[in-house]
């Protein structure tokens, strides 16, 4: 009795997995465990970016040559199966689907030891963020494995389900989410996904699953929430001192200099230039997405271009632009604070949110589903919000040359409502109101073979079939054998 | 026949001709006996018929007939592998090295004084055949691989350590080398069972000093030596590198627009060699005083050692004080006891020196990896004495750091704090039943403290500043008791049994905190209350238990032939109670054929003893909690910009693990020949590792918590292990010892887990070097064949499409495979293949002593053969992907042409993504051989001493790493594990990040004994 009391040594200072749920206290902190995933504390661990962008026509690497060569050969579509940024972006977002699986093992009906409104609350957040992340790796791989619990060793061998079915998984999840988050949290728990943010999710996948109707009227059901409107300053969703505002539908916090761990958004030091400014100098936009921006016949240029991107003759926040920090000319200003903010020495601990999704997004959404299904004359209207917001700038932006009146012929309403031209002049809308949010990719292969061929023309080695999706890490194919 | 007994006296010197105090007389067949004093000097009463018997530990036993003298002086040689008589400790208990019936190899004190290093671990390198030691790197206070007769499983190969009793699986370094008097390595299952649950790698026994009966003996034993840096890699100047840089940048201008360095620029850049700037010579010194003595009944002996070890890298070193004393006494005609309590304190200092920085635990950035990649162009300091940080033009010249500046500020300490000892008691309770209860404590306090100054001239690395701090406790103790039975009946049935219990636990205690922001950076101020930035802090606990039953049974017939039967009976707390015991057994036999009647009538053995032996042994290294799943704190995320704790499953567990098992078979044969001059000891195993428990390789989508163990695998050793030794004297003044030891290992995964393979080793990105699958080595090399240099455009387009812009000057791999299990005419990841391992396939040690009149010489080489190193480094300095500098012979011999090189590829960034893919180019063969010691001593003799007590003393000077045979081109063949392969364990050595090289020595030292 006596040996085999001494042999009992049970875990010190954490649960047996069986034992946790056993307080409302604890479910929570399990779900809080589902969120770091989103996180920007690393520019080479989360590199959506890379496949969201540098992969599209809007970016390039940059940085110095030979730096990072995986991530210029996603660039070049000379991508292996061990591709560091496909491996990462993998890797990331599973492991935040398992934390999902982790906090929703523990909030069955049978367990009584957490309370129903709990329940509600932990399934609602797991469910969204296991649906978001989901929806990144369906976008960047297609056909992949379905991890829906905590499973047994035998049971981490998945086959990779067909694109439909993760769709299917992802649309229930949110549906269910949608129904048990509430319209906005108490301000401590600022950063959890709303109704809103499923609803506007849910909007999002039905139109990548080209469920025209399904995608309008659930981005209409965002809009009549009335909780959201555009900002008037476009860069207020770039700004740290505006993380709360009304445009934001769901965003990745970072915290700068925060008083555990390391929360800062490390982007900040990877997108800024080499040099005093000590950045990396990675992700240089294209020229082709300058020359996206629309201008008037006067020259004057969509005031986005210059709070997206940083140009010769334009300052850098507080510096002169050196157009020696690009090779293509071009740094990207999104994910990017001024010195007096986050100075040099504490570069990669930005403090910007990553919003992921703008309600912008949902006007566009709901405009090209319209559009699509042959509502052209009712996708104006959300269309035309958007082009106002970037117009209006001149009204509500008093750093802007002639501040004031917005210039003639910048950025009119459409009017057009041909089907074709609607859906070419949203196409031109949404890059230029989303660039370098890590989205063009996605929606350049979302538009087809015939528009993807041409974006990407100066990428020999493209090949829609064969780039549609990334790989499925080479690091997956060595361990699942049901792949 | 004179019966009656007269005084014979004389004096005991050993081969130094040095007094020998306390050895032991006897007249043979009696039970007179006396001892020496501290002259040497004994006398005792025998008659002229009488024989007598001369004894001292390690050295050779003598028998003298007495005739007619009255002054005999006696020479004792001492003892070498040769010594039958030699007692040497078996676990528990002591046996007679002639009655061993398992594969035992014993070094003693003698066979490994004096060779400056700092740990016991590292004495053994080459000493023993099928042990085998190599440094991770040659950095001071480094880890050591420790592995006898292969690796025997992906876990835990270390062996464990038994000193004086106390079992212990890290505690090896807390000792002084110069505190042993002798070491037994259990190498079979046979000798090893007894210690069961933890003895499948082999079991070292470490026996230290105790005092001797007589007058009060002082030992100094000091030296002082200087380490240099040896065998650097020649490393392009200024002016090749940038010829090289320019060279590249013309020919890839069509597709890669890089602007050529001004070659006018050259006269103003400096030209630095930067090996030579981070490795510079350092002190090594080693002191030790010990005072021994006792009468009768007591012995005691203390000691103090201090020794210390520079790096050859600024702010690297070890240094450890220990203070030990001995004591044994006997209390009455039953009782005796006695205590042995070494105290030790070190510091170790670090520098990064063997990876990139990456992973958790690492060091940091490598001091020498940056000493290889920097271009010589960029000065150390600037006018102002700063370190350069960012060269003037990283474009050119690379962005890597400062390596000297990296290492100044690198402030890494680690602090040990340990007590190890025992104190126990021995009942004779009747003649032959003895009975003993030891109880031993072993505690490591390691307190971890490193500041992370911010530096740099233009680009504020460690910014913001910070210090950490942590402290770790681990208390263990042991209990064993021991119940010993011995008898001889019928005169030649000679019967030893032993019964026994051991009780082990284990607490670990964690603390660790850091803090952020320290405006004064000078070392007055670091510490955690000075910091105003983020603060952190952590700590846990974690426990583990053993509790075993064990018993052993030795017989032997006439001295001819012997068995011992062991079985064990081992309960652990890190397995699920169901799976909680595991018993384990094993028997051996040996028969003296040179003691059978036919063999009489030969000369040829004086020795011939065949032995066979089998048995099972278990591996428990696995983590405390493998059975379970665990719900830790992880990570945060910052809600509302307040960061806040999420928690999840951290580990993942499977309730069904057992024990790993792994059964031997060893057949041996010891011979001697030429009245025992030489000694030839043949052992041949095979070893089995069974329900090897893999941390199953989930697959990334299932999440990243750590993988559960399951039990699922055998991995194979099988190997032919030979020591010889040859001792004579030729003329009146000369004796020579030759002694050798060689092994040859073959190691092979026999099944895993569904048949998945394991990658480890990463080397980039998600690649990785080896893979360790069944029908393979473990940690064998996985990687893609070279197939020479593409020479010409024919060349490229008739081979294997290897991507896009392969041209002339490009390197060629072997079209192995495709997806379809067959060449494909495309070469990707399916074609890489298995081309070598890094575990050696013979590894060897040879020594030579000589002696002539008062000099010594002592010269001992050492090797392995038959391994592989992938030299990773090289990727860096030959790779050419980046500007970072290169090796003069890339320099040199670069393909420039058709036929100018098949084995280095162009000069060129756009075909560096093909060349530097992980292949064959990088794999060198990593055999060795290494003059590792050479010592020349002198011993002092003649009158003088005596006046001032001293009775003997020994000068000598050695030389350390004098020179070493290899093909390998990096810095050091004698690697085996980098900072990035700590995690993977065995799965990932013999992978070379720049190692940390090791110094040739040079030292001179004293031995004094009054």
């Amino acid at each position: 009795v006596g040996c085999k009391k001494m042999l009992d040594q049970p875990v010190q200072g954490a649960y047996e997995a069986d034992k946790f749920f056993n307080s409302d206290v604890n479910a929570n902190l399990a779900v809080n465990d589902a969120y770091p995933a989103l996180l920007f504390t690393d520019g080479g661990s989360n590199a959506i970016w890379v496949l969201g962008d540098v992969a599209s026509d809007d970016a390039v690497k940059g940085g110095l040559p030979g730096d990072q060569a995986d991530f210029d050969n996603v660039d070049n579509f000379n991508i292996l199966p061990s591709n560091s940024a496909v491996e990462a972006v993998w890797r990331r977002y599973y492991d935040g689907i398992f934390k999902c699986n982790v906090a929703l093992s523990g909030v069955p009906d049978v367990n009584t030891m957490v309370s129903d409104s709990v329940k509600k609350s932990v399934t609602g957040q797991a469910k969204f963020l296991r649906a978001y992340y989901y929806f990144l790796l369906t976008s960047c791989y297609g056909n992949i494995p379905l991890h829906l619990k905590v499973e047994t060793v035998e049971e981490t061998q998945q086959p990779a389900a067909p694109q439909a079915d993760v769709y299917a998984q992802i649309e229930a999840d949110l549906t269910d989410a949608s129904g048990k988050l509430p319209l906005a949290w108490d301000a401590a728990n600022n950063g959890r996904p709303t109704k809103g943010a499923a609803l506007a999710l849910l909007a999002k996948v039905y139109l990548f699953e080209q469920k025209w109707q399904q995608a309008s009227s659930t981005a209409q059901s965002v809009r009549d929430l009335n909780i959201y409107s555009l900002t008037n300053l476009f860069t207020d969703n770039f700004n740290q001192n505006k993380k709360l505002n009304t445009e934001a539908v769901f965003s990745v916090w970072h915290q700068t200099a925060s008083s555990q761990s390391f929360l800062g958004n490390n982007l900040n030091q990877w997108f800024a230039p080499r040099g005093s400014l000590n950045g990396y100098g990675f992700f240089n936009p294209t020229q082709s997405l300058v020359d996206n921006f629309e201008k008037t016949t006067g020259g004057v240029v969509d005031p986005r271009l210059d709070y997206t991107i940083a140009r010769f003759g334009h300052p850098y926040y507080d510096v002169d632009y050196d157009s020696s920090w690009s090779t293509t000319g071009y740094m990207s200003k999104k994910q990017i604070q001024p010195l007096s903010e986050i100075p040099a020495t504490i570069k990669g601990d930005g403090n910007l949110n990553y919003e992921a999704i703008r309600f912008s997004d949902v006007l566009l959404i709901q405009a090209e589903a319209l559009n699509e299904q042959g509502l052209g004359a009712q996708a104006l209207a959300p269309l035309n919000m958007v082009r106002k917001r970037a117009r209006e700038s001149y009204l509500y932006d008093n750093t802007l040359p002639d501040f004031g009146t917005v210039p003639d012929g910048l950025l009119p309403d459409v009017v057009v409502t041909d089907q074709g031209q609607l859906r070419d002049i949203i196409r031109k809308e949404r890059r230029s109101e989303l660039a370098l949010e890590f989205h063009r990719y996605f929606d350049v292969i979302r538009y087809g073979s015939a528009y993807a061929n041409s974006a990407l023309s100066d990428k020999p080695a493209f090949n829609y079939d064969q780039d549609k999706f990334f790989p499925i890490p080479q690091s997956e194919r060595d361990t699942n054998k049901k792949l | 026949q004179n019966t009656e007994r007269m005084p014979v006296t004389g004096v005991i010197t050993g081969p130094d001709n040095a007094p020998l105090a306390g050895a032991t007389v006897t007249v043979k067949g009696t039970t007179i006996a006396t001892s020496s004093n501290a002259s040497g000097v004994y006398t005792i009463r025998a008659n002229s018929s009488d024989i007598l018997v001369f004894t001292f530990v390690g050295y050779e036993r003598l028998e003298r007939a007495v005739g007619n003298n009255t002054i005999l002086n006696i020479s004792l040689a001492a003892a070498g592998n040769t010594n039958l008589d030699q007692v040497v400790v078996v676990g528990y208990t002591s046996q007679r090295k002639r009655d061993i019936t398992g594969a035992v190899s014993v070094i003693n004190n003698k066979d490994v004084a004096n060779i400056p290093v700092g740990g016991v671990d590292q004495i053994l390198q080459g000493k023993a055949a099928g042990v085998s030691v190599t440094q991770s790197t040659g950095a001071p206070g480094g880890p050591i691989a420790m592995r006898i007769r292969g690796v025997g499983t992906i876990n835990n190969n270390d062996p464990l350590y038994i000193i004086d009793g106390i079992p212990t699986k890290d505690g090896i370094n807390e000792i002084s080398p110069n505190d042993i008097e002798s070491i037994s390595v259990l190498k079979d299952a046979a000798s090893a069972a007894i210690y069961g649950a933890r003895a499948s790698n082999g079991v070292i026994i470490i026996t230290t000093r105790k005092g001797k009966s007589g007058r009060p003996r002082v030992n100094i034993n000091s030296y002082v030596g200087v380490q240099k840096p040896a065998d650097l890699i020649k490393m392009a100047n200024t002016q090749q590198y940038i010829t090289a840089y320019n060279n590249a940048a013309i020919a890839d201008s069509a597709t890669n627009k890089r602007t050529l360095i001004p070659t006018g620029m050259i006269d103003t850049l400096p030209d630095v060699n930067w090996l030579k700037e981070v490795l510079k010579p350092a002190l090594i010194t080693n002191s030790q005083i010990a005072v021994s003595g006792g009468n009768e009944t007591s012995t005691y002996i203390v000691s103090a050692n201090y020794f210390k070890q520079d790096g050859l890298i600024m702010n690297s070193g070890f240094e450890r004080v220990n203070l030990r004393t001995a004591l044994t006494t006997k209390i009455s005609k039953i009782f005796s006891m006695g205590t042995n309590v070494n105290f030790s304190y070190g510091n170790t200092r670090q520098v990064g020196s063997s990876g990139d920085g990456f992973g958790a635990g690492n060091p940091g950035p490598s001091v020498v990896r940056y000493a290889l990649f920097r271009t010589p162009a960029t000065p150390v300091y600037n006018s102002n004495g700063d370190y350069v940080d960012l060269p003037t033009h990283p474009e050119w010249f690379g962005d890597g750091l400062n390596p000297v500046g990296l290492a100044a500020n690198t402030d890494r300490n680690f602090y040990t704090y340990s007590l190890l000892g025992d104190v126990y008691v021995e009942a004779a309770i009747l003649k032959n039943l003895k009975l003993k209860t030891d109880f031993g404590m072993n505690f490591i306090n390691t307190d971890y403290k490193q500041f992370f100054p911010t530096w740099g001239v233009d680009r504020h690395i460690n910014s913001p500043n910070s210090l950490a701090q942590s402290t770790a406790k681990d208390f263990n103790y042991n209990w064993t008791n021991t119940l010993t039975y011995n008898t001889t009946f019928s005169e030649k049935h000679n019967l030893t049994v032993l019964l026994g219990t051991e009780a082990i636990q284990d607490r670990i205690n964690q603390m660790s905190a850091s803090r952020t922001n320290y405006t004064d950076q000078s070392s007055q101020f670091q510490y955690l209350d000075n910091g105003l930035g983020r603060i952190t802090n952590g700590g846990n606990q974690d426990n583990w238990a053993l509790f075993s039953l064990f018993g052993r049974v030795n017989y032997d017939y006439d001295g001819r032939y012997f068995a011992t039967f062991n079985a064990r009976r081992d309960g652990s707390s890190r397995l699920a109670e169901d799976n909680r015991y595991g018993n384990f057994f094993s028997g051996s036999v040996a028969w003296r054929i040179d003691k059978e009647k036919f063999m009489d009538n030969q000369d040829i053995f004086s020795l011939l003893k065949l032995r066979a032996g089998v048995g099972q042994n278990g591996n428990q290294e696995i983590s405390n909690h493998a059975y379970v799943s665990v719900i830790g704190a992880d990570a945060f995320y910052p809600f509302n910009g307040t960061a806040t704790q999420g928690y999840s499953i951290t580990q993942k567990g499977n309730p069904n693990v057992k024990w790993e098992t792994s059964t031997q078979t060893d057949i041996g044969l010891d011979m001697g020949f030429l009245k025992n001059r030489l000694n030839v000891t043949v052992d041949y195993f095979v070893k089995n590792t069974s329900n090897m428990l893999i941390p199953y390789p989930t697959p990334p989508s299932s999440g990243g918590a750590g993988n559960p163990y399951v039990n699922a695998g055998k991995v194979q050793n099988q190997g032919v292990e030979v020591e010889a030794s040859y001792n004579t004297d030729f003329g009146k003044d000369w004796h020579m010892q030759l002694s050798g030891n060689v092994a040859f290992l073959h190691n092979k995964v026999v099944s895993l887990a569904d048949g998945q393979p394991i990658a480890a080793g990463r080397i980039d990105n998600n690649i990785f070097a080896t893979l360790t699958a069944q029908g393979h080595p473990i940690g064998a090399f996985y990687l893609l064949q070279t197939d020479g240099i593409f020479q010409n455009d024919l060349d490229v387009f008739t081979h294997a499409y290897q991507g896009q812009n392969i041209k002339p000057g490009d390197v060629k791999f072997k079209d192995i495979s495709g997806s379809e299990g067959k060449p494909d005419g495309v070469i990707d990841d399916n074609d890489r293949t298995f081309v070598g391992n890094p575990i050696p396939k013979v590894t060897y040690g040879f020594t030579a002593n000589f002696q002539y009149k008062a000099f010594d010489l002592s010269i001992f080489f050492q090797g392995v053969s038959g391994n592989k190193i992938y030299n990773q480094v090289l990727t860096d300095i030959e790779g050419f992907y980046r500007p970072f500098n290169i090796t003069e012979r890339m320099y040199s011999n670069a393909w420039h042409g058709e036929g100018t090189s098949n084995e280095f590829p162009r000069l060129s960034w756009e075909g560096a993504t093909n060349n530097k893919r992980p292949s064959t180019r990088f794999l060198e063969d990593g055999s060795y051989l290494r003059l590792k010691n050479v010592q020349l001593g002198y011993n002092f003799k003649g009158s003088w001493m005596g006046k001032i007590s001293l009775s003997s003393m020994r000068v000598y000077v050695s030389a350390q790493n004098l020179f070493t045979i290899t093909k390998y081109t990096g810095l050091d063949p004698e690697m085996y594990i980098s900072d990035n392969g700590a995690g993977d364990g065995v799965k990932a050595v013999g992978i070379d990040w720049g190692t940390y090289p090791a110094a040739r020595t040079f030292s001179f030292g004293i031995n004094a004994n009054f």
